[in-house]
């Protein structure tokens, strides 16, 4: 794989000097050649497009700063992202899963590489906590509600005589009935 | 020049402190000429923060590259608009900006007609200009904005180039005049407090001011996605970053709060409950700031060189201490006089099952962004909570938002019966099943987009019943013909009809957020004349080019595009090199309808032509647009005051020496 990448450095200074960009433009290729062009011609099992390729590498967060995974990131002056595409899809060619491949990510730089964390030991706590916060707090407000409506029994009892009227027909009808008699009668 | 702007940072600081004072001896010794004096200074301070802006404008506008501010984010080269718009490219300019708006709030409250004889006033105007000292002591001593260089350089730094988009524009500034604008409802809830007025009149006072500051926020957020679409390259417009989502918590909690007001003004409950909510969402503007500044989250709007981050953490604390000890210390008067439910089935329930979700979700994302921090504190493990983690959390929460959407305008309040459920419900149940039977049929698979797409057209339909029984009531009264009663019932009851509108909105871009979900993607390297096909699209690359624009190069790509046989035209995406800055940016070519952008990124090239391209089909990203659009509009039609507007009531209370 190292071979190709050379060659492009190569023909893209080359490709320089013949103006078909200018001066300034080498520097960018120089550096970001590596993110976009070697991924599309490496290897042959897997595509990097592939709905394979894009689950195992989704996975992974691209460290130059962008917010995105190594699926996603196409972050001008990344120099992580190629070498990581290219290193997870000669694994995957190699036949390791994405289990396997993510442990191994796992292993060299910590959890921190995830796109989310795991749903085991203390990260769990991550995916828990806000739904039993939820949860909590419905109980609470359905508690708190009925404690109210306990509390007004007797109103109740006499508003449910009206309870049998299209409540929300009439209530409309008595808006605009006031609100023409305010403004016109 | 510097020392005209020195002057008036310095100017501005020495009479928000002395305006501070001034107000609070004028309400110590109840004399009007004290609140007066406080008054005249709280416009010298605005019209202080304008003369700065304006001298950080010229400054910029004229490249005084001895200014360290211009030189560092500005360039001779650069356009004008964006040298003007550099003002808040950088700590200092941004800061400058906060502090204009907050010293324009201020005196727009002061002298608002509305705010005559009200004794609130001075409260008001002491707690808005207590966050005007802190903004003006930052700007003084921390990060100032008219520090002049010992060598003047030739040239400046230049202006970041993904800054150099239209959206830089508008996005800082609306969402400022968000954050910002949250500070009123916080003052004038917090004044409520101390002058114990504690009924619903300080909501009506603020409804309009929670609802511009809320739509600025929308904006803001809405024109940071449409910008991060088109100028990042990589096809979304949401990605959970810190920032990003340290803007949408307060936007949760201003939702939550602009509904829970109705339980209020109505039964006068949740007095609490409200004056916390306002308090919440002003502490979470103070923590977007305080994210933004100290760079503690990594995140891709974070200013680099920032050590602001204690400042507004320090602040943010006593902000909320002060708060909350004034909110205890009126406890016993918020339980007095409360109001009562009468079923569990009733529009109040439903409201706070809507506040329930809303400040769930708050949480959610909160908890999401400072996760990291705490996995370090807890375990000395960083771990990272990407978008995996709040599309997971957040999409069950938003959709049982939506639903609570539905289902509320049709319950009655006080109590609903199961016959007005059936009434209400039943016609939208069934489309709505009919809508996610013909979406399998026709080859949609995914639970989740189908159940959303059921819950959503459930949601539009029981607004269109609730403006047909509007409209069908109002006629039984007036016998008008239809558009005349819809018309009629919209602007004599502009709260609730611009509040259905901007539901229509979010259901438009709930549309288009599922929608972009759909999206497919390749990447292919191609010759001249050869094809990428994806989706129904054929894209036929035909050469590359370059051009020049002022000291930029601008290589391009042409490619002919038809679907499915047909000519579409043609599209030009661009790598742009700039004369003053190292990378390149990215500018994407989007060939969109209502239905889908065929989205395509021009990756790289090579030395005989031949380029990689990015190529995505994003379906219905257009409606996140335009329910945007519809969202504004039905905000400013329920703000709008008109002949029968009745926004903002006039102060009718009982008069105090000073006001």
């Amino acid at each position: 794989m190292e071979w190709q990448i050379w060659t492009y450095h190569a023909t893209l200074h080359w490709t320089t000097k013949e103006g078909v960009l200018s001066e300034k433009s080498y520097c960018y290729f120089d550096t970001t050649l590596l993110i976009s062009v070697i991924p599309a011609y490496a290897g042959d099992q897997y595509d990097y497009k592939s709905a394979e390729f894009k689950e195992v590498a989704s996975q992974f967060m691209c460290m130059c700063g962008c917010g995105q995974d190594h699926f996603e990131c196409n972050m001008q002056g990344c120099g992580l992202n190629d070498s990581f595409k290219v290193e997870i899809k000669e694994m995957m060619d190699d036949g390791l899963t994405k289990d396997e491949i993510k442990d191994y990510y796992i292993g060299m730089y910590g959890e921190e590489i995830l796109t989310a964390p795991e749903k085991k030991g203390f990260s769990l706590t991550a995916w828990i906590l806000p739904f039993a916060v939820l949860g909590i707090a419905g109980v609470g407000i359905i508690f708190v509600i009925r404690k109210w409506v306990a509390s007004n029994k007797e109103e109740v009892s006499l508003f449910d005589e009206r309870t049998e009227e299209e409540q929300l027909e009439d209530e409309i009808v008595k808006s605009m009935i006031d609100e023409e008699r305010k403004k016109y009668f | 020049m510097h020392l005209i702007g020195n002057i008036s940072i310095y100017l501005a600081l020495a009479l928000s402190i002395y305006a501070f004072v001034i107000f609070i001896l004028g309400i110590y010794k109840q004399d009007q000429r004290y609140v007066d004096s406080g008054k005249a200074a709280s416009l010298a301070v605005f019209i202080l923060a304008s003369i700065s802006m304006l001298v950080l404008f010229t400054a910029l506008g004229t490249s005084q590259f001895q200014f360290e501010y211009v030189a560092s984010y500005t360039s001779s080269d650069l356009p004008i608009l964006y040298k003007l718009a550099a003002l808040w490219a950088g700590n200092a300019g941004s800061l400058l900006l906060w502090t204009f708006f907050l010293t324009m709030y201020t005196a727009m409250v002061v002298y608002s007609r509305k705010m005559k004889n009200n004794p609130m006033t001075p409260y008001i105007a002491a707690i808005m200009l207590a966050n005007t000292i802190f903004f003006y002591l930052i700007l003084g001593f921390v990060a100032k904005p008219f520090i002049l260089l010992d060598v003047v350089p030739m040239e400046g730094r230049g202006l970041n180039p993904m800054l150099q988009d239209p959206g830089m524009l508008l996005h800082p500034v609306t969402l400022y005049l968000g954050y910002v604008g949250l500070a009123v409802p916080f003052a004038f809830a917090i004044a409520a407090l101390i002058i114990k007025s504690v009924d619903a009149f300080w909501l009506r006072m603020t409804r309009r001011w929670t609802i511009i500051a809320w739509v600025f926020l929308t904006l803001g957020n809405v024109i940071g996605g449409y910008w991060a679409y088109m100028e990042l390259g990589w096809g979304g417009y949401w990605a959970w970053d810190p920032v990003e989502n340290a803007s949408f918590m307060p936007w949760l909690t201003v939702t939550a709060y602009l509904h829970s007001v109705m339980i209020q003004e109505r039964k006068n409950m949740l007095k609490i409950w409200n004056i916390s909510l306002i308090i919440l969402s002003y502490a979470l503007t103070l923590f977007g700031t305080f994210l933004v500044r100290s760079g503690v989250l990594t995140s891709v709007h974070a200013f680099g060189d920032s050590n602001l981050g204690a400042y507004f953490l320090i602040f943010m604390a006593l902000a909320v201490i002060f708060s909350l000890y004034v909110l205890m210390s009126r406890y016993h008067l918020l339980k007095k006089d409360s109001g009562q439910f009468e079923s569990l089935l009733s529009k109040e329930s439903s409201f706070l099952i809507n506040n329930l979700i809303l400040v769930g979700g708050t949480f959610a994302v909160f908890w999401g962004t400072i996760f990291p921090l705490v996995s370090e504190a807890v375990r000395g493990t960083k771990v990272t909570v990407g978008i995996p983690f709040f599309n997971t959390v957040m999409s069950p929460i938003l959709l049982a938002l939506i639903f609570v959407m539905a289902v509320c305008p049709l319950i009655a309040w006080q109590r609903s019966t199961v016959k007005n459920l059936r009434d209400n419900f039943l016609i939208p149940a069934i489309i709505s099943l009919v809508i996610i039977g013909l979406l399998a049929g026709l080859g949609m698979r995914a639970a989740y987009p189908i159940i959303a797409y059921g819950i959503i057209s459930f949601m539009i339909l029981t607004h269109i019943v609730e403006f047909y029984r509007g409209v069908k009531a109002r006629r039984k009264v007036t016998k008008e013909a239809y558009p005349i009663a819809l018309y009629w019932l919209m602007v004599k009851n502009r709260r609730r009809y611009g509040g259905y509108i901007v539901h229509f909105g979010i259901a438009l871009m709930a549309i288009g957020i599922v929608g972009s979900n759909f999206d497919v993607e390749t990447m292919k390297t191609v010759q001249k004349g050869e094809k990428i096909e994806i989706a129904d699209y054929v894209l036929t690359y035909e050469y590359l080019a370059q051009r020049t624009e002022g000291i930029n190069d601008i290589v391009f790509a042409n490619i002919h595009v038809s679907k499915n046989g047909k000519d579409m035209g043609y599209v030009q995406p661009e790598r742009i090199f700039y004369g003053s800055w190292e990378e390149p940016s990215t500018e994407v070519a989007v060939l969109g309808n209502l239905s889908e952008d065929l989205y395509v990124v021009l990756s790289a090239w090579e030395r005989d032509e031949r380029a990689t391209f990015v190529v995505k089909v994003n379906p219905l990203v257009k409606w996140v647009w335009i329910g945007s659009f519809v969202l504004v509009i039905g905000s400013v039609f329920a703000v709008w005051n008109g002949k029968f507007g009745h926004i903002t009531p006039r102060y009718t209370g009982p008069q105090r020496k000073v006001s």
